[in-house]
């Protein structure tokens, strides 16, 4: 039985004066993958951002209501942001990995969080991410390159290693595979599907094919408004909303 | 076929007109780069004309006099190498520090953007009003030893820091954001993210502008004849408090000397000092290298 362990309720966020997410209530369960998904600026990853409070770092951003992690409110005063980065990992829709070896890319989290003893625990640590990132054949024998010097593909999969490699609860993706070819992702939708079991996982999509493809459940945005939430296949087959009609008919976005 | 639009006299005028445009562009420029290349050349070449001559040890080691036959660039030099060290040892960690702090955590408000347009102005301040301040507060108020390679670093920092600061912000601009993102999602802090990933990044560039800051705070005289480092000094300062002087400054106060004897050691001396600059940015250009970071 799957439990919830994101609850967002009657969320706003600003950015200065402009509204860019209104009123969004959601449940985000455990063990599956949940899309978002929506036209161009309709606020998806907007609202995934406040999911780790990303947000913090642009100046002007706002955000009200209510976001609970496991019941907790994650914008609490007594909420360290930093603390609760490590456990809602991000991945982006670029790959960004350390201008640093592939090594260092992974072992970087835990070493801040003191999650290795010693040089054979970290060991221990980057190769067990490096493997549930589906990466360690690859990379096994020159973990001393750069990781910039992986192919876009890789990249991703070394950032997953990384978000994972501080044993995060929840995963929020961003657009993952908006910069790579199809076979990198495809890759990187069998590695998100062999992750659910243990974490949530947020994904943000254009691709509607993908969120049918790797999601359980799927939400759709527009204008900032969360219109239906749903299983991914009542979406896909059966929404209830005009607007979703729409939207995966292929009328507008 | 071809368009018979480009086989009219007039296209092929035009095509003309625009290829000859290219050539003149490209002699203009040349010529410009020989022009300057020419002054620095013949420069150069008088310097080493006139100087090469006094360059022996005796001048390298020795300290000024009144005969030109026994006066040596010692004392100036080792002047100089005091005065940078305090330079350097006061504007890069406060230049650098001060850049981190707009940079990366300073709140986007009036307040910020005063002391943003007060550093840009401080960059473009002549020297030696820098100088007057230095005589003003280092000697007058605080009471530190006039002459001294002390005061002098410490006006010369006041100047340098704005540069650091300015070449310092754009290293740290021009490190991607993405770089931010991915360390404070694995939950670094602020600082852990500025100081294990920005940083580091940035520091390439940091150096180049801290280099082009002493490059110049080094061949400063102005601010310096205001606090008194054209005293005659014939020992050379065993610390940064023992009265001196530096090379710009034994290079002017030589030029002016009747005795023409002095004609070669000023030479000699501005030949130590485009050596002392020339070390200065390789060791700068060497350290960038070492750091910089490709991908």
């Amino acid at each position: 039985m799957n439990e919830t362990k994101l609850t967002a309720r009657n969320v706003d966020v600003f950015y200065g004066p402009k509204k860019a997410i209104d009123n969004v209530s959601i449940d985000i369960d455990n063990g599956i993958v949940t899309a978002f998904i929506g036209p161009s600026g309709c606020g998806k990853s907007t609202f995934l951002r406040s999911l780790n409070r990303m947000n913090d770092t642009i100046a002007d951003a706002r955000v009200t209501g209510e976001i609970l992690l496991d019941g907790e409110d994650i914008y609490a005063a007594s909420m360290d942001p930093v603390a609760l980065r490590a456990r809602v990992g991000m991945v982006f829709q670029k790959p960004n990995p350390f201008p640093k070896t592939i090594y260092e890319n992974i072992a970087y989290g835990p070493r801040i969080h003191g999650l290795a003893e010693n040089k054979a625990d970290m060991d221990a640590v980057v190769e067990s991410a490096l493997t549930k990132a589906g990466l360690w054949e690859e990379v096994k024998d020159r973990l001393t390159d750069a990781g910039t010097a992986l192919s876009g593909g890789q990249q991703q999969r070394l950032c997953i290693a990384r978000a994972i490699a501080v044993s995060p609860e929840v995963i929020l993706m961003d657009e993952p595979c908006s910069a790579l070819d199809p076979i990198a992702t495809a890759k990187i939708e069998e590695l998100i599907d062999e992750l659910k079991e243990n974490y949530a996982i947020v994904i943000v999509t254009h691709s509607m094919q993908q969120a049918a493809r790797v999601s359980q459940r799927t939400a759709f945005f527009h204008l900032g408004n969360l219109v239906e939430y749903g299983e991914t296949s009542d979406i896909f087959t059966n929404p209830r909303e005009e607007k979703t009609k729409d939207y995966i008919t292929g009328r507008y976005g | 076929m071809t368009n018979p639009h480009w086989q009219t006299d007039v296209a092929t005028r035009r095509i003309e007109r625009r290829n000859a445009a290219e050539r003149r562009f490209k002699l203009l420029g040349l010529g410009a780069i020989v022009l300057s290349l020419a002054f620095l050349a013949l420069l150069l070449f008088i310097m080493l004309k006139n100087g090469l001559g006094g360059l022996d040890w005796d001048f390298l080691s020795g300290t000024d006099s009144t005969s030109p036959d026994v006066a040596g660039v010692w004392g100036a030099t080792k002047g100089s190498l005091l005065t940078m060290l305090v330079t350097l040892l006061l504007s890069f960690p406060m230049g650098v520090l001060a850049a981190i702090y707009l940079e990366e955590f300073a709140p986007k408000n009036r307040w910020i953007d005063l002391v943003e347009v007060s550093i840009n102005n401080l960059a473009a301040v002549p020297s030696i009003i820098f100088g007057l301040l230095g005589l003003a507060v280092f000697i007058n108020t605080l009471d530190m030893p006039r002459s001294s390679p002390l005061v002098g670093g410490l006006t010369l920092a006041l100047m340098t820091m704005p540069v650091i600061v300015i070449s310092g912000r754009n290293a740290i601009k021009a490190v991607p954001p993405s770089i931010r993102d991915a360390a404070l999602a694995v939950g670094a802090s602020k600082v852990q993210t500025v100081f294990h990933h920005v940083l580091p990044l940035a520091l390439p560039g940091i150096l180049t502008g801290t280099i082009i800051g002493m490059a110049r705070a080094l061949g400063e005289t102005a601010p310096l004849l205001m606090i008194g480092m054209r005293a005659f000094v014939v020992t050379p300062p065993g610390g940064v408090t023992d009265p001196s002087s530096v090379l710009p400054m034994q290079i002017f106060l030589w030029s002016d000397e009747i005795d023409t004897g002095f004609v070669q050691n000023t030479s000699a001396a501005i030949i130590v000092l485009l050596v002392f600059l020339l070390a200065m940015n390789g060791i700068a250009i060497y350290l960038r290298n070492k750091f910089e970071v490709r991908w």
